[in-house]
């Protein structure tokens, strides 16, 4: 009880509310057990804590329970932690005998979340390729999906086909985030968010002086487009079917996107991803893309889109590449290449699936040549990858 | 139990609304400790009606504030009502008042547009209940706008001063997280998720809310919806769906639920073309009364 803060808590505490000081104290116990289990809880909450237990009946345990988790939670997937150590701090205190809390058992309820680990393992039936799966034979893959990690950290290798939702959610935020940019500038509208003094004089002048129109402005929408080329080599096979499914949703969300799609070439494939179920998608990828998992000439098919493609990427335009960076072609051609992207596009994201391991570093020869003009390279094997990927979206 | 929080509860369900402690107890405290109150849910469970509930109850004044892509401080605070002023500078003209009071007249409170937030601090009386709506579609830096004034709700108006409000207002956000809010917002508030009811809760609120239906069919009915929550659906129907389902029964003079009927009036509760063909599926595989049998 001689930590600075803790009796800092209790003083503010007794000016305000009339709890005792043992509860208190009992309080200030509670959010650090809470804290030791890596929930967030601020000292300024905790003081709310012991305020709300001034105005509660505190021989109601549940009662207690849900107005400490009003304070203190700020998210429904901290519920179940709380609630577990709620249990465990007032069974501490309850005297020797004492009920056993029924509201307790029954509200432990685990939320309806169709992603959990009820998601059966990695389906590979549907993908395009049977028979080439790199791990229907690898018990390690499949337990992995069925473990408790959360669905942000797991690997993209251990997802499900069927998580499609949770892509479409990310995609349409990613989209909500490149299509409201607001510019700096102003431009005259009708209904504008400002009244623009300037011209509204100007007006004036032409009817002698008397301001009759109203000049409103508002500012400009930044329109970003983006640019994705997906690496669908042998080397990414777990990933790429992810990230193209993650293009999938994004494609369908966002209407200022070119998806690409390359191995030793380069095909567009924008109109095979839009508009269709992503499996139909597939099969019609199936088609057109020939070296689908093949080996990769990255530096060659990136020089084939600057040359073909070249007039879709402005200062206005995201570059993202989604590539692990094992390159078999010369890497003086993917260095130059890269120079001339980064020269014309307004930003280069490469996306390194690779990234999300431990002992990652850009060794591979393409890595190296390349990473001299990308100005952000991002892991990209997982959702939560993707997620923080979204902050870096923007000009 | 706290007399008070029974007491919400109660005023609650006299305004028809079905509540549970959890509701009721996160109700109290942010009226007794004066915080934000942060309500998170899927759609259709009804976190809207709590911020009308709670104004009907205290038969305070309802503050709307319906957040969107792009809403801005100018919308949400307040604005100067231009062309009211232009014409009071013509009005004015011929009068012998000085420059100064001129001004002073030009810039008070009658020339003010009160957006809803400006208006929740400058309310006099009992304080109202602002609802400040799908918080989550505005944008972050709205967001942080916010938080500056839910923390000490005054406003500085440069030609008027510092307005602060006399009563703070009762404060409900309300979000369906289609982005996540910030952690210094979160902190600001009381959380309370709003979950799908139960079997028992979401019968009451049929059977409050639509009384012509039959105790069987009412029965059915939400045991139908219950067991479509538990299935994997592009958009589950919240309860705003079952309610609007049960109306329409009542409308339709169904007795009995077949699988024709369910066919027919499933759009009133699936919003999805993928999921009128699992429900189709299921009844045509004979599931109905699997699907209306209450679960335990």
């Amino acid at each position: 009880m001689t930590a600075p803060d803790e009796t800092n808590d209790s003083q503010t505490v007794r000016n305000d509310a009339a709890p005792g000081h043992d509860i208190v104290s009992a309080v200030v116990r509670f959010c650090r057990d809470l804290r030791q289990r890596g929930m967030r809880v601020t000292p300024a909450e905790s003081v709310d804590a012991a305020r709300t237990l001034g105005h509660v009946d505190l021989g109601d345990r549940e009662e207690v329970r849900l107005s400490l988790r009003a304070v203190l939670v700020s998210r429904r997937e901290d519920f179940d932690l709380f609630d577990e150590v709620f249990a465990s701090a007032w069974r501490a205190h309850e005297p020797a005998g004492a009920p056993i809390d029924r509201g307790m058992r029954t509200t432990i309820r685990r939320p309806p979340a169709p992603l959990a680990g009820a998601a059966p393992p990695v389906s590979l039936q549907g993908w395009m390729k049977a028979g080439t799966s790199v791990d229907e034979n690898d018990p390690l893959q499949l337990r992995r999906a069925s473990d408790r990690e959360s669905l942000g950290e797991r690997d993209f290798s251990a997802y499900s086909a069927s998580d499609a939702a949770e892509f479409r959610r990310l995609a349409r935020q990613i989209a909500r985030r490149l299509a409201l940019r607001k510019s700096r500038r102003w431009r005259v509208t009708r209904r504008g968010e400002r009244l623009d003094l300037r011209r509204t004089v100007q007006a004036s002048r032409r009817t002698g002086g008397d301001i009759v129109q109203l000049v409103r402005a508002s500012r400009t929408i930044r329109r970003t487009r983006l640019v994705a080329l997906c690496d669908v080599s042998g080397s990414m096979e777990l990933y790429s079917r992810f990230l193209l499914q993650f293009l999938h949703a994004l494609q369908n969300t966002f209407a200022r996107i070119e998806t690409f799609a390359f191995a030793t070439r380069l095909s567009r494939i924008t109109s095979q991803l839009r508009g269709v179920e992503y499996r139909d998608a597939l099969r019609g990828l199936g088609r057109e893309v020939r070296d689908w998992s093949g080996g990769t000439r990255i530096g060659a098919s990136l020089r084939e889109f600057v040359e073909t493609h070249g007039d879709l990427v402005d200062r206005r335009t995201i570059v993202l590449i989604m590539s692990d960076g094992w390159d078999v072609g010369e890497p003086e051609v993917l260095s130059a290449v890269m120079r001339e992207l980064s020269r014309r596009a307004g930003r280069v994201i490469w996306l390194n699936p690779l990234m999300g391991a431990p002992d990652f570093s850009p060794d591979t020869r393409g890595m190296r040549a390349a990473l001299p003009h990308v100005d952000l390279m991002a892991p990209g094997h997982s959702l939560e990858a993707l997620r923080s990927l979204a902050r870096h979206l923007a000009l | 139990m706290n007399e008070d929080i029974r007491r919400i509860q109660d005023v609650m369900e006299r305004e028809a609304y079905i509540t549970d402690r959890q509701i009721a107890t996160s109700v109290f405290l942010a009226i007794a400790l004066g915080k934000p109150l942060l309500v998170e849910g899927h759609p259709g469970v009804g976190k809207t009606e709590i911020a009308k509930v709670l104004a009907g109850a205290q038969s305070a004044d309802l503050i709307r504030l319906q957040c969107y892509e792009g809403l801005d401080a100018a919308t949400a605070l307040y604005e100067w009502n231009y062309p009211r002023q232009l014409l009071h500078i013509k009005l004015e003209e011929q009068s012998g008042a000085s420059l100064a009071q001129k001004e002073a007249s030009l810039f008070s409170e009658a020339f003010l547009l009160k957006r809803p937030l400006l208006a929740a601090i400058t309310h006099k009386g009992t304080p109202p209940v602002l609802l400040i709506d799908e918080v989550d579609r505005s944008d972050e830096e709205f967001e942080a706008f916010l938080l500056e004034i839910l923390s000490d709700f005054q406003v500085t108006i440069p030609e008027l001063g510092t307005l602060k409000a006399e009563t703070r207002p009762v404060v409900v956000l309300t979000s369906n997280r289609t982005r996540e809010l910030s952690e210094a917002l979160r902190r600001r508030c009381l959380y309370l998720w709003i979950d799908y009811p139960s079997f028992e809760k979401e019968l009451r609120i049929v059977r409050s809310k639509v009384p012509g239906l039959s105790e069987q069919l009412a029965r059915e009915v939400t045991a139908l919806l219950q067991s479509l929550r538990r299935m994997r659906l592009a958009k589950l129907p919240g309860v705003a769906e079952t309610l609007d389902w049960a109306a329409a029964l009542v409308a339709l003079h169904v007795d009995k639920l077949d699988e024709t009927v369910v066919r027919e009036t499933m759009g009133c509760f699936l919003k999805d073309d993928a999921d009128f063909k699992v429900l189709d599926r299921e009844l045509g595989e004979g599931h109905l009364a699997a699907l209306t049998s209450v679960a335990i």
